[in-house]
């Protein structure tokens, strides 16, 4: 599975895409089962360049019923720096910004791997 | 400090009105994007993970309270309400808007502040010594050629697309306190024979994936000719540098290439053909120098209760220990402040806390600050009498942790939390370590002990030059750390060696504390870490690193 996202050129803010706009929230993401569409979808918001920058697909993993980000440099992304949990949009909680903290992406080892504060 | 004229305020007006139409042509899609990066670079502007960020240049690490409560302000209006003080003395903002970013500026400009040179090709700000003007071993000023330098160097066409970023660092005591080895430049003030007063040379240096500790080109420059000496060396660079490969663009790589003496020879004859008109005239630095003189300290004060409390409060008299240093009048002393708060962000601080290190330094400090490359701050000069006053109000404000030079004065770079070029976190990893040597005794017991860390091989976090160094990896989907060990940015300049296999991130602070642990062991009456390790080779520091492993 796949999503579309770009950083907001007004504001840098991070954003997905969905059916021709973009939202802010991961878990509104239009998300991709398919080469060609999500293919599609990348060229058409390549041309929107007073809105986005460098828009670029990212694989998805379920977890915990929602998707995360392979990557967890996607998964920061997503929620906004660990090291300040009341800035980005991880702010809002909820169970779709918990699946992405506990998700373990592409790791092959788990329990280290998650992005929870290290207290 | 040094003070705008007409003309510096101009600059900086016709520079923010450029941008401020830069930025409407690019969201009126006029500019492209690789049209407008390069301008918004040029202007501090950099895009990371979750917004823009502004760097503000703060040359050479002086902010007057003014300045300082217009950080504050900025802080409040228009980031989360904090900053971040970076390892070149620089503070960051990271929650900016592009729109937004014209008012910043001229916010900033409206104070002398700006952010140009902050990025890309040219001379970056120049950084000093944070005790310059107060350290007992000090032989003069340095800020007063930083502020020369930066003159001579903002905007100067033929130094504004050198074949790679380029930064000075000038300290005129005999303890280096600006990593001056692992810049491009490094100047030493030194005296000479003379009795006059020059400076000793060192180019090359530098972090990055290619780590150098700077060679000495030349031992004694005489100060009066300081500035065709810099432009024969620019000269040289400008010309031989390789703009063919960006990772092999620095000057270091030319001065290991051609040799630290056949460098040195290209730029005595560029040096030459330049001549002394090239110089600045010692009545332009003599103006320069009036700027930077001092005359508000009061001959031998009195020190109050100073040493009363000392002996009374032992939780102040930690704090004198290891935050308070030597001031070059008696009667005075130097007041680190911590940015390193246990558990905090390194280099953090909050508008509220910008603010009161403002009051403090106008009420007690001379109205000076300073930044400093490991992230802190400085009150430079403080009565002995207010000390304590000054503490209070810090320990209040969360400003006051006893932790200058030790384990939990830890540098790190923003990392994966905020940059868009990481590999993996940094912040989360200072933090842990810093939890876990938090109680103050020990960490004192341990002594001077830096640990760096950066997030990925571009070394903003000065790994390499850790006595311990962290540098964050990707492994397969996991954020992983290699260490090294042996590093300083000091006097005695290294560049740390790998201990082995990277650790993943909940492996770091247990090898860490097994570090120290094995340093305690191994360790000689007066020894730092450093020179326990310079003793015993880094194998029982493996050992206890990876002998438990499995
Ligand atoms: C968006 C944020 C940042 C970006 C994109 C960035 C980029 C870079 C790059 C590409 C290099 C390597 C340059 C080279 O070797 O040619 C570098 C080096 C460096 N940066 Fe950063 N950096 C960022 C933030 C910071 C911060 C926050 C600090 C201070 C904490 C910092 C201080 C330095 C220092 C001291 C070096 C190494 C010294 C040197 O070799 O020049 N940078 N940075
Ligand atoms: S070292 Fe790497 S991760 Fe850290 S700030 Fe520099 S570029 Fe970013």
């Amino acid at each position: 599975m796949k999503a579309l996202t770009a950083n907001r050129l007004s504001d840098g803010e991070v954003v997905f895409w969905k059916d021709g706009a973009w939202v802010e929230r991961l878990s509104e993401a239009q998300v991709f089962s398919d080469e060609a569409g999500a293919g599609e979808a990348e060229a058409s918001a390549r041309t929107q360049r007073t809105v986005v920058i460098d828009p670029y697909l990212i694989d998805l993993v379920d977890s915990a019923g929602f998707w995360a980000p392979v990557s967890y440099r996607e998964r920061i992304r997503a929620l906004g720096p660990t090291n300040h949990e009341l800035h980005g949009k991880q702010a809002e909680g909820g169970g779709a910004v918990e699946a992405l903290r506990q998700a373990h992406g592409a790791a092959r080892s788990s329990g280290r791997v998650n992005l929870i504060r290290r207290k | 400090m040094y003070r705008y004229d007409a003309i510096d305020r101009a600059v900086l007006a016709d520079r923010t009105a450029e941008f401020r139409d830069q930025v409407r042509r690019r969201l009126a899609g006029e500019l492209t994007e690789d049209q407008f990066k390069p301008l918004r670079l040029m202007n501090g502007l950099y895009l990371q993970l979750h917004a823009y960020m502004l760097r503000v240049a703060v040359p050479y690490g002086s902010l007057n309270p003014v300045q300082m409560r217009a950080l504050a302000d900025i802080a409040r209006r228009f980031d989360r309400g904090y900053g971040h003080f970076t390892t070149r003395t620089n503070i960051q903002f990271n929650w900016v808007k592009l729109a937004d970013a014209p008012d910043i500026l001229d916010a900033l400009a409206a104070v002398d502040l700006h952010a140009i040179q902050t990025s890309g090709n040219c001379i970056r700000n120049v950084t000093a010594d944070p005790y310059a003007g107060a350290a007992a071993d000090e032989l003069e000023d340095p800020r007063v050629w930083c502020e020369a330098i930066r003159q001579w160097s903002s905007l100067h066409p033929e130094f504004s697309f050198l074949p790679r970023k380029f930064k000075i660092a000038v300290t005129a005591s005999p303890r280096d306190r600006t990593a001056a080895k692992v810049h491009d430049i490094g100047l030493l003030l030194r005296r000479g024979r003379d009795g006059e007063t020059g400076f000793e040379v060192i180019v090359g240096g530098g972090m990055g994936r290619t780590p150098y500790v700077g060679p000495t080109i030349r031992t004694y420059l005489p100060s009066d000719r300081l500035f065709s000496y810099l432009e024969a060396i620019l000269r040289v660079y400008n010309r031989h540098g390789r703009r063919d490969n960006i990772y092999k663009a620095r000057i270091k790589i030319l001065v290991a290439a051609l040799g630290a003496e056949a460098f040195a020879r290209e730029v005595e004859a560029e040096w030459e053909k330049i001549g002394p008109e090239g110089d600045l005239p010692r009545a332009e630095i003599d103006r320069i120098g009036a700027a930077f003189t001092n005359p508000d300290f009061v001959a031998d004060p009195a020190s109050g209760d100073f040493e009363a409390r000392r002996a009374a409060e032992p939780a102040f008299a930690r704090f004198v220990r290891n935050n308070l240093k030597a001031h070059i009048r008696p009667g005075y002393g130097i007041v680190d402040i911590s940015l390193k708060g246990i558990g905090e962000t390194p280099g953090d601080i909050s508008a509220d806390q910008m603010d009161l290190v403002a009051d403090l330094a106008e009420r007690f400090g001379q109205g000076d600050i300073r930044s400093t490359h490991e992230q802190n701050l400085v009150l430079p000069h403080v009565r002995l009498e207010h000390v304590h006053e000054v503490w209070k109000a810090l320990d209040a404000a969360g400003l006051a942790t006893p932790n200058i030079n030790l384990i939990s004065d830890i540098i790190a770079c923003p990392g994966l939390d905020y940059c868009a070029l990481a590999n993996a976190r940094a912040i989360c990893v200072a933090q842990d370590i810093a939890r876990r040597f938090e109680a103050p005794d020990r960490a004192e017991a341990i002594g001077e002990f830096k640990i760096k860390i950066s997030g990925c091989i571009n070394a903003c976090g000065h790994h390499h030059v850790g006595h311990i160094g962290i540098l964050g990896v990707d492994k397969k989907g996991e954020e992983f750390y290699q260490l090294t060990l042996g590093g300083s940015g000091a006097e005695d300049a290294a560049v740390g060696k790998m201990l082995g296999p990277a650790l993943p991130i909940d492996r770091v602070t247990d090898a860490v504390e097994a570090i120290v642990d094995a340093y305690l062991r191994e360790r000689r009456e007066g020894e730092r870490f450093l020179d326990t390790l310079r003793r015993t080779g880094d194998a029982p520091f493996k050992e206890a690193v990876y002998a438990e492993a499995h």
